[in-house]
């Protein structure tokens, strides 16, 4: 009994301590101005879709949308398709100079963005990348590649090696056992994967602000994160903003938290 | 495409092992779908058609030239527009594309020097904040005006205008509006406790503590003065007017020392420390900058209130402020009655060196800053024009009246230190004034003499070496 | 071995390296290659507003520099204090959370769904929030503690240390329920009947919780707190949003400072030599912690 109540009182107090402060900035986007600037602020929103309105079409909100999607997109895809062959060869393939390969990837999964940012940004000018969506795309694929070779690594090493032995008895080299054998049944990790990928796409803001300073290839939380209003701060605007830059991922953690959890989960020890 | 995904994602069964070959072709075939979908997810290429190659001109008329303008989010974005339009109208060959940065200097700093530095060609005209003009000339990106800007056109501007956009021989700038602080108050509560605009610091406080003390049983919030006390750049417009106005500045004449250990100075950081933050000034001060400590005394929670002539237009619009009708508008207090000390600020339009339409560009600048422009933007924005024959203009001077004050206010504005590196120099005062005014027990001469030394060291890197 | 054999092996050895390769090829492009860059540049004395002195080779010059600098020394304290407690808050959030999700009821999808919200929120509405919440009139936070009496509002932003723990909050909030996977990881690994054995011998809750799991959690806790160490040494965003390191600079982290000196003030070299300093010292936690791990994380030979 006493068991019961504690978990209830856990559950109680986890979930409602992550939603209540994303709650306040859902109530807010529904507010009036005149609901914010009163002291003290109103409780509940009078129910307006005025600050969606504004934030949508005003603060080009739709185009950073856009964008974001683009880059998360193309930055999860391509490093999927880079990061399964080299996990499968890691896991699974005698590859000479794996602890240098191993090194290489610890040590980039640690690196400050500041480290690097510099350089890239220089790298990126050389190669006509700034401005450009796919500027930040090839940063984004170098800095997840580690984390995603080492859970899809772990994931590969779980599976019965006894298929891709007979497939290779029959004549399948490396990459076709990999596309044929592994990867259909390692279809719950490469989900994972993708969704730690997505995430921090979508997510990530200091590449974004250096690389892309035009509004017309901006991501959202640039967008955010600059959101400024003429004279005062715009809170209305930026709560509908916020709701609609979480919204998909609230969707995507919703639909895919199962294979979150077992996923992260899998990766993180048994490895 | 989901399909793609899809078939990415489930790939083929297990039922059968296939032979080699058979695997590769399917790998192909996976391997070119893939691409497919990442063209797809990478998007369109970018819309280069803006900048890019003109289309064939028909004889006669000029190419049709886009030109792009990086400006901060506008106060009132209608007059931009309608003269933006205007500018189109009269230039038909022309198309202006504006691009909105932070209204914040320091985060719109960031954002087009980035863009300058990624070589942008497509920036054409910017505003460029008074104090980057040293730095945007040696970094070499806002292009030398000399051959556009000349004598004939400038002497029509305030001669404390134009000098701003000057570095080492050159100018850089056009004037946008070249405005200095000043001290907003509420003329009913004033008046209603026979007091006139202070003319002191010292009188303020005393202004500040009656009307309080009188008024906050009927409104609580009530607060004395509210500024720009936040740790980014206005704080050193604050703290550089209120140590000007205890008779000291922040580097000596010749621009080589830093001058913050000076008595006069440490006085002027233990006036704002004791006598207004937390007592007629709100602790929270030390969060705002300008939209915050205007919103507070658009919404009549403040007596006094230091600001941009921006603010003039927005304290009388009835929409946007309670307080409308009721504002007073003085000269910031000085060292003695009589003076002002007030920051230089203000915003110049350059032209981006890396440009490919500096013609055009020019074209957009002179008319934005023509008399007329500058007359409507004043009457409609509120923005001080820099002409001179404006100043004395009937319809301009019955519409805002502060004008009268803008003319002496700025002729005796102090502008911060002018130097191609002030963005470091900046950054060691704002921790120097932030760190002075927030954290309780610090010692502040040594503090002052930490940051001289820093600055000092900084400021021996810009001399030429032997 | 046959030929035959022998040619299999060297064609399997290539096969693996052309699986590696484009993975790392781009790795050392965009990752190592900056970090050697960076590090070039750290012993350069590059102005960007000062064209006029070049770029000019100095040596150690600017770590020197580095070491007397009051402010790097200012941010160092803040990114310790940061990365401390905001990883030890994150894992005692993490396990409360990762015990909870681990228990077996109804809607426990539901709730893990809950849980893993903040997380996949972006970092800059995160901060946007925070900021929000704790504003001096506008704020929930003070709203909540004192309804309508207004002139008690508390301006939390504006008090150095309360700032530097709003931060920290924020933090928190937003990277436990990751902490929290990593630790269910664990747990899930504990096989229920050590848990029957200590009950039949009498164990009571607490005692099973200190004896049993917390022991054989220890290396998923180990992995927890590397990430997250990791992780709290690079905090940028927030400060970027919320405070841009005031007030007095009680949340001026490392990283903001090297945004600060690299990119708005573009002294290149100095900047370079702060990011490069933060590199070598996550570099240097990371591989006592890997240590304390004891296995490699990712080798481990085929059964």
């Amino acid at each position: 009994m006493k068991r019961r109540m504690l978990l209830g009182l856990g559950i109680f107090l986890s979930v409602g301590l992550s939603l209540l402060p994303f709650l306040w900035f859902v109530l807010t986007s529904f507010k009036s101005q005149a609901d914010i600037e009163s002291i003290p602020p109103t409780w509940w929103p009078s129910g307006n879709l005025g600050f969606y309105r504004t934030a949508l079409f005003d603060h080009r909100l739709f185009d950073y949308a856009f964008n974001s999607l683009v880059v998360a997109g193309s930055t999860t895809i391509l490093a999927l398709l880079l990061a399964i062959p080299a996990a499968y060869a890691l896991a699974r393939l005698t590859v000479p100079g794996k602890r240098g390969v191993l090194a290489v990837l610890l040590c980039v999964s640690m690196f400050p963005q500041m480290a690097i940012a510099g350089p890239i940004w220089r790298l990126l000018d050389s190669m006509g990348g700034l401005n450009h969506r796919w500027g930040v795309v090839l940063p984004y694929v170098a800095l997840t590649l580690p984390l995603a070779i080492w859970i899809l690594a772990s994931f590969f090493k779980e599976l019965p090696p006894e298929l891709e032995d007979a497939a290779r008895i029959d004549g399948c080299g490396p990459w076709s056992t990999l596309f044929r054998i592994t990867l259909p049944l390692a279809t719950p990790g490469i989900f994972t994967a993708a969704i730690l990928i997505l995430i921090y796409a979508w997510n990530e803001f200091f590449f974004a602000l250096l690389i892309l300073t035009q509004p017309e290839q901006q991501t959202l939380p640039v967008g955010i994160a600059l959101f400024q209003g003429e004279f005062t701060m715009p809170w209305g605007e930026l709560a509908a903003a916020s709701v609609v830059a979480t919204l998909p991922l609230i969707v995507v953690v919703l639909l895919c938290q199962r294979w979150i959890v077992s996923g992260l989960s899998a990766g993180a020890v048994k490895g | 495409m989901r399909r793609i995904v899809r078939a990415f994602f489930t790939g083929s069964r297990l039922q059968s092992v296939p032979r080699y070959p058979l695997c590769a072709s399917h790998q192909r075939q996976r391997g070119a779908a893939l691409l497919l979908v990442c063209f797809v997810l990478f998007g369109p290429p970018r819309n280069d058609s803006i900048a890019g190659k003109p289309a064939v001109p028909p004889k006669g008329q000029p190419a049709p030239v886009t030109l792009r303008f990086v400006s901060w989010k506008p106060d009132h974005p209608r007059v931009w527009e309608e003269a933006l339009a205007r500018f189109t109208a009269a230039h038909p060959h022309i198309s202006v594309v504006r691009e909105l940065a932070p209204h914040s200097s320091t985060a719109y700093h960031d954002l087009l020097t980035q863009k300058l530095k990624n070589g942008d060609t497509t920036v054409d005209v910017f505003f460029m904040d008074v104090i980057w003009v040293p730095e945007f000339a040696a970094a070499r990106w806002a292009r030398p005006l000399d051959d556009k800007f000349l004598p004939t056109m400038r002497e029509a501007f305030l001669p404390a205008t134009t000098e701003i956009g000057r570095y080492e021989q050159h100018l850089y700038g056009v004037p946008s509006r070249i405005d200095a602080g000043l001290l907003y108050y509420r003329r009913d509560l004033l008046k209603k406790y026979g007091f006139t605009a202070p003319a002191t610091w010292d009188a303020l406080v005393r202004q500040a503590d009656t009307i309080l003390a009188g008024e906050r049983t009927t409104v609580p919030t009530l607060q004395g003065y509210v500024a720009q006390f936040k740790q980014y750049e206005g704080l050193v417009c604050n703290m550089l007017e209120i140590i000007e106005a205890h008779g000291s500045s922040l580097l000596t004449h010749d621009g080589t020392h830093s001058t913050l250990s000076a008595v006069p100075a440490l006085e002027a950081i233990q006036f704002v420390r004791n006598r207004l933050i937390g007592q007629i000034t709100p602790r929270a001060a030390l969060t705002y900058q300008e939209p915050e400590s205007l919103a507070l005394f658009l919404q009549g929670h403040a007596i006094f209130h230091r600001n941009w002539p921006y603010a003039w237009e927005l304290a009388n619009n009835r929409t946007r402020s309670t307080v409308a009708g009721q504002v007073g508008v003085a000269p910031l207090p000085g060292s003695t009655p009589g003076q002002t000390a007030a920051a230089l600020g203000g915003w110049l339009y350059g032209i981006s060196a890396a440009s490919q339409h500096p013609e055009e560009a020019w074209a957009l600048i002179e008319f934005l800053s023509s008399e007329a422009m500058q007359k409507r933007f004043a009457q409609e924005a509120g923005i001080a024009p820099s002409r001179t024959a404006l100043f004395s203009d009937p319809d301009l001077l019955a519409h805002s009246p502060q004008l009268q004050n803008h003319l002496t206010v700025l002729q005796a504005a102090t502008p911060r230190p002018r130097s191609p590196i002030y963005p470091a120099l900046s950054h060691l005062l704002q921790r120097y004034f932030s760190r002075a005014l927030a954290v309780e027990d610090l010692d502040l001469r040594q503090e002052a003499a930490r940051t001289d030394a820093q600055i000092d060291r900084l400021l021996a890197l810009t001399r030429p070496r032997p | 071995m046959t030929r035959s054999a022998r040619l299999t092996m060297s064609r399997e050895r290539l096969a693996a390296w052309s699986m590696v390769a484009p993975a790392l090829l781009l790795t050392v492009t965009f990752a190592l290659y900056p970090v050697a860059d960076s590090f070039w540049l750290s012993l350069h004395h590059i102005f960007i507003g000062l064209p006029q002195l070049g770029s000019q080779f100095v040596g150690l010059d600017n770590y020197l520099a580095l070491l007397q600098d009051p402010v790097a020394r200012q941010a160092l304290l803040v990114t310790l204090g940061f990365v401390l407690l905001s990883t030890v808050l994150e894992l005692a959030c993490g396990l409360m959370i990762a015990l909870v999700i681990h228990e077996q009821f109804r809607g426990r999808g539901l709730v893990r769904a809950a849980i893993l919200i903040p997380w996949a929120i972006p970092t800059v509405v995160a901060s946007q929030l925070w900021r929000y919440i704790f504003n001096d009139q506008y704020g929930f936070a003070n709203l909540l503690l004192f309804g309508d009496r207004v002139t008690d509002y508390i301006p939390w932003l504006a008090y150095p240390t309360i700032a530097f723990g709003i931060v920290v909050l924020a933090d928190v909030w937003k990277t436990s329920s990751f902490a929290a996977l990593l630790i269910l990881a664990g747990l899930q690994l504990i096989p229920d009947d050590l848990y029957d054995a200590a009950r039949v011998d009498g164990a009571g809750a607490w005692q099973r919780f200190r004896h049993i799991t917390l022991p054989l959690l220890k290396p998923a806790l180990l992995l927890a707190l590397l990430f997250r160490t990791m992780d709290a040494f690079r905090v940028f965003d927030l400060v970027f949003v919320m405070t841009q390191g005031g007030p007095g600079d009680a949340t001026q982290v490392l990283q903001f400072y090297g945004y600060q000196t690299l990119f708005t003030e573009g002294r290149i070299g100095y900047g370079s030599a702060v990011s490069v300093a933060v590199f070598l010292m996550i570099l240097a936690l990371s591989l006592i912690y890997l240590r304390a791990i004891g296995s490699s994380l990712l080798e481990r030979k085929r059964p």
